[in-house]
């Protein structure tokens, strides 16, 4: 009875993480200075994976990055296309050919927004934004 | 002198960038990765390791620096150190060390050493992490040679072009410079073995370009590269001359889900003149190489493979094994975590065309050959 009980516990912890994980909000945060406010997905697949060095009105984009955690393994299955390994590799391809640097990876969401309110061109991704006056969200829209 | 050239080089850009801001060790960035090969060969030595008996002559390690000075600006460097059997060895490569200025998307310059852009992975082939695979395919990357083939003293212009919400992206560029043969690579180890013995390496002017269309069918990449390489030397018993000769690569890449699929095709006719004494020895080479290649990840840690890499010497009799090389591979990799992976790899070799020297072979070479290759690395 207490290992039926112990595997219900599991499963169900189980479906709790994955729906979690499926209702994971993502927000795409840009310095307030950046002049757009829409982003395509292929865009930001672009931009994020060092294909693409400026935002659709030629400015610069700088992707920076959160070290780990569900945010990140989210933002990359579902806008890059990659899980983090995947990931890991294009950059260090990038970093290896001197091609590229490895974007700016932060340990919190706070010290991400921080740096994106801070820095011009700077584009990143959290959960939610504390205060909407810092930083600007941008709309992802589904078009190339 | 090339070193000269490069640290004149690196101090210029340097300095603009010191001049536009100052220097900020904040944002200075090091990576490396070190690697450890193993090579098992049922027959023949293989790379001029004692594969036969099984080896673990292969160790190699890199450190690389980037510092975006500014926006536009980045400099930075990797020194690279391999020894591979009787090739490479103690002394540190300078893989590369650049400055890159990005004007904008359509045009940025990269001055220093540079690697050279040439098919899918000509200039990532000595970065062993990047890849599923032990040994690239040989027909088009052979890892004895490439050293010489990997970068050049020199200047790369380079850029994007959008083409529309439909048209993908087309990506571009081109280069011009000098490159030299690595003393302790497999090209100057077969010269010697013509009884040329270089104290200062050939070298020899390059240039060329790289254009691929990053097309709108979400993963597919096509492209085409040439090049241009001449090649002169002097040693105490003779001379090597090479007039310039073209290269030319077509490739593509597919990445569909968990699956990729990889295919090339070199062309690159050749024909060094050797002078040994009073002796002169032309050679011709008309080498037509390609290969296909699948791999699928089975897990986010697991990834398996398989390629089929062939090299004809067009200008050889095509039936003797010295003049083709056909290799048939299966490969798997895992990824322990972020840092450290393993990678075995199965190889069916028919032909002794490419891998092989006498120095490791002295009593001749067995037309065919298995062999079991594996690494294990750590990059960060």
């Amino acid at each position: 009875m207490r290992r039926t009980s112990s595997i219900l516990l599991i499963v169900l912890g189980m479906l709790l993480a994955s729906s979690m994980s499926r209702a994971q909000e993502i927000m795409i945060v840009t310095n307030p200075a950046v002049s757009v406010s829409e982003i395509s997905r292929d865009q930001l697949r672009d931009i994020f994976t060092g294909l693409r060095t400026r935002f659709a009105d030629g400015s610069r984009a700088m992707p920076v990055l959160l070290k780990g955690g569900p945010v990140h393994e989210v933002f990359l299955s579902r806008i890059i296309g990659n899980n983090p390994d995947e990931f890991r590799v294009r950059w260090r391809r990038a970093v290896f050919t001197g091609q590229g640097a490895m974007p700016k990876e932060f340990q919190s969401e706070a010290a991400l927004l921080d740096y994106v309110a801070t820095t011009p061109g700077a584009i990143g991704y959290v959960s939610r934004v504390p205060d909407p006056n810092a930083v600007k969200v941008l709309t992802v829209s589904m078009k190339r | 002198m090339t070193r000269r050239v490069l640290m004149l080089v690196l101090l210029g850009l340097g300095s603009v960038g010191l001049a536009a801001q100052s220097f900020n060790l904040e944002d200075l960035q090091i990576h490396g990765f070190a690697t450890q090969g193993f090579l098992y060969s049922s027959h023949n030595n293989y790379l001029t390791m004692n594969s036969n008996r099984g080896s673990l002559q292969w160790t190699e390690g890199a450190i690389s620096l980037n510092d975006p000075l500014s926006d536009n600006l980045r400099v930075g460097m990797q020194l690279h150190m391999y020894q591979m059997g009787q090739i490479g060895g103690p002394s540190v490569l300078i893989d590369w060390a650049s400055g890159d200025y990005d004007f904008r998307e359509q045009l940025g310059l990269r001055a220093g050493k540079v690697k050279i852009p040439m098919g899918l992975y000509n200039d990532s082939q000595d970065v062993d992490s990047l890849f599923l695979w032990v040994l690239l395919p040989q027909s088009i990357y052979p890892v004895d040679n490439r050293d010489f083939d990997l970068a050049l003293l020199g200047g790369e212009a380079y850029g994007e072009q959008i083409l529309g919400p439909r048209g993908g992206m087309l990506q571009y560029s081109a280069y011009y410079g000098e490159s030299t043969l690595d003393p302790n690579g497999g090209y100057n180890l077969q010269l010697q073995q013509f009884g040329l013995i270089f104290s200062s390496p050939p070298s020899g002017r390059v240039y060329g370009g790289d254009l691929r269309w990053v097309t709108p069918m979400r993963g597919l990449l096509i492209g085409s590269s040439t090049q241009s390489q001449a090649l002169d030397g002097t040693a105490p018993q003779g001379s090597l001359h090479m007039a310039p000769n073209f290269m030319d690569a077509f490739y593509a890449e597919w990445k569909w889900k968990k699956a990729s699929f990889e295919g090339e095709y070199w062309r690159s006719p050749v024909r060094p003149v050797l002078t040994i004494g009073a002796e002169v020895v032309p050679i011709s080479v008309d080498s037509r190489a390609w290969y296909a290649m699948a791999s699928y990840e089975l897990t986010n840690k697991l990834q398996a493979g398989t390629y089929y890499s062939h090299y004809v010497n067009q200008n050889a009799d095509t039936s003797l094994a010295q003049n083709y090389s056909k290799d048939w591979v299966i490969a798997g990799r895992y990824n322990f975590n972020q840092y450290f992976y393993g990678k075995l790899e199965g190889h069916f070799l028919h032909g002794t065309g490419l891998g092989y020297y006498a120095s490791t072979n002295p009593n001749g070479l067995e037309p065919n050959s298995n062999m079991l290759a594996a690494r294990v690395g750590f990059a960060f």
